[in-house]
C-alpha cells in the first residue's frame, strides 16, 4: 500500500501549461491583473449596477476561494478556465444576467437560527 | 475372430457410445468452420472484409509498435486502434497519410466516461476512407487534468469536434487554436456529459420580476435526488446470454520488434 503510494506521488504527467509551481503562480497573477484591468470597461460595457471597486471585491474573492490549492495542473486548468470566461466577458459574447450571476443579489441567506429556519420549512 | 466381431457390434449397438461419437463429430464440425449466421434480424458481415481489417491492424501494429496498444474488431467488421495518448498524433496522421488506408475524414470524435477506471475517459476517433470504404476507429483514453493533442493540423474538421469534448468532459486538448465552449451557455460550470454530473444541473434559470431580467440561481431540489434500484431479480435478455462478446482483440507481434 505504501510503494503505491509513493509510486503514486512519484508518477510522471504531462504539464498542462506550468511546468512548476513557480510559473503557475506568474500565469495566475497575469490571469489577475487582465481581469483587473478588463472590470471599468465590464462595468461600462454590460451597465451593471455595480461600481469598479464591488467588483475588484468580487473578483478579489474568486481568486482567494482557490488560495488553498497546491497542484500545479489543477491551478492550469482553473487558469485556463478563467481566460476563456475572460475572453467571454470581453467580447460581449455573456449578457448582464451572466455577468450578475457572480454577484447573486437574489440569493436568500440560509436560515441559520431556529425561528427562520421553522419559517422556512426546514429542519 | 467371429466372437470378436461379436463384440465390435455390441458396443457399437449400445446407445452410450453412439452418444459420445455424435457429441464429437457436432464438436468438430463447429470447431472447424466458422459458423455462418443465418437469422434475419442479426447483422451479417463479410468474412473476407473481416481478414482483409485484421491483416491491415496487425499491419499498423507492426509500423507503430510504440504507440498502438491493442487491436481489436468489434461487431464482427469494425476494427478498432487502441493507442496511448502520446501516440495520437503520430497514429492519426499514419492512416490518413499512408498509400493503402487514406483515411482522409474525420467523421467524428466521441467520448466515453468511466469514473471506475484510472484514466476515466475515451476519446474515440472516427475515420472514414473514401478510397477503399473502409471505416476505422482510433480510441485512447485521458483523465480530467491529462491534456491530449489537438489533431486540428491534421484534420480541420477536429476543431469544433475537440471544442465538444472540451465543453462534455472537460479534455484539454493541447494546441488547439480556438478551444472555448460550443454547446453550453456562458456562465455554466461544469461538463454535462460526465457521469458524476447532476441530472437536474447545478443552476436554474428563471426571469427576475424585480431585476427585470434573467437570473441564475443555484438549484435546490424539494427532495434528495432518489437512487432507484432498477435491477430486477429475473433475468433480463436470456436469448443473449451465450452472444459473443463485442470486442475480439486481434492479435499482435510484440516482440518482433
Amino acid at each position: 500500500m505504501a510503494s503505491q503510494a509513493v509510486r503514486g506521488g512519484a508518477r510522471q504527467v504531462k504539464p498542462l501549461l506550468s511546468l512548476d509551481n513557480e510559473e503557475a503562480r506568474k500565469r495566475a497573477l497575469n490571469l489577475y491583473k487582465a481581469w483587473y484591468r478588463q472590470l471599468p470597461y465590464i462595468v461600462r460595457q454590460y451597465d451593471i449596477p455595480k461600481s469598479v471597486e464591488q467588483c475588484r471585491q468580487r473578483l478579489r474573492e474568486e481568486f482567494k476561494k482557490h488560495e488553498c490549492l497546491t497542484d500545479v495542473r489543477v491551478i492550469d486548468m482553473l487558469i485556463i478556465k478563467g481566460q476563456m470566461e475572460l475572453k467571454e466577458t470581453v467580447h460581449v459574447w455573456k449578457q448582464k444576467g451572466h455577468i450578475m450571476s457572480y454577484f447573486k443579489p437574489t440569493a436568500e441567506p440560509k436560515p441559520t437560527d431556529f425561528l427562520s429556519k421553522f419559517l422556512q420549512g426546514v429542519n | 475372430m467371429a466372437s470378436l466381431l461379436r463384440q465390435v457390434a455390441r458396443t457399437i449397438r449400445s446407445p452410450l457410445i453412439q452418444n459420445q461419437v455424435c457429441a464429437t463429430a457436432v464438436r468438430f464440425k463447429s470447431s472447424s468452420e466458422p459458423q455462418l449466421e443465418t437469422r434475419p434480424t442479426v447483422r451479417k458481415f463479410n468474412p473476407l472484409i473481416r481478414s482483409q481489417l485484421t491483416e491491415f491492424g496487425q499491419y499498423v501494429a507492426e509500423c507503430l509498435p510504440k504507440y498502438v496498444q491493442k487491436i481489436q474488431l468489434t461487431a464482427g467488421d469494425e476494427l478498432e486502434v487502441l493507442v496511448v495518448p502520446e501516440g495520437v498524433l503520430p497514429v492519426l496522421q499514419f492512416l490518413k497519410d499512408h498509400h493503402n488506408a487514406q483515411y482522409a475524414s474525420l467523421v467524428d470524435i466521441a467520448g466515453m466516461d468511466v469514473p471506475s477506471r484510472e484514466c476515466r475517459f475515451e476519446i474515440i476517433y472516427n475515420l472514414l476512407s473514401l478510397r477503399f470504404n473502409s471505416r476505422i476507429r482510433v480510441k485512447t483514453y485521458a483523465d480530467e487534468l491529462t491534456p491530449i493533442d489537438s489533431c486540428n493540423d491534421i484534420f480541420r474538421a477536429a476543431n469544433w469536434y475537440e471544442r465538444e469534448i472540451w465543453d462534455m468532459y472537460g479534455v484539454f486538448f493541447a494546441n488547439h487554436p480556438d478551444l472555448r465552449r460550443i454547446l453550453t451557455d456562458y456562465g455554466f460550470e461544469g461538463h454535462p456529459f460526465r457521469k458524476d454530473f447532476p441530472l437536474s444541473g447545478y443552476v436554474e434559470v428563471r426571469y427576475d420580476d424585480e431585476q427585470k431580467r434573467v437570473v441564475i440561481e443555484p438549484l435546490e431540489l424539494a427532495q434528495e435526488f432518489r437512487k432507484f434500484d432498477l435491477s430486477a431479480p429475473w433475468e433480463q435478455f436470456p436469448n443473449f446470454r451465450n452472444v459473443n462478446p463485442a470486442a475480439e482483440d486481434v492479435p499482435i507481434d510484440k516482440q518482433k520488434k
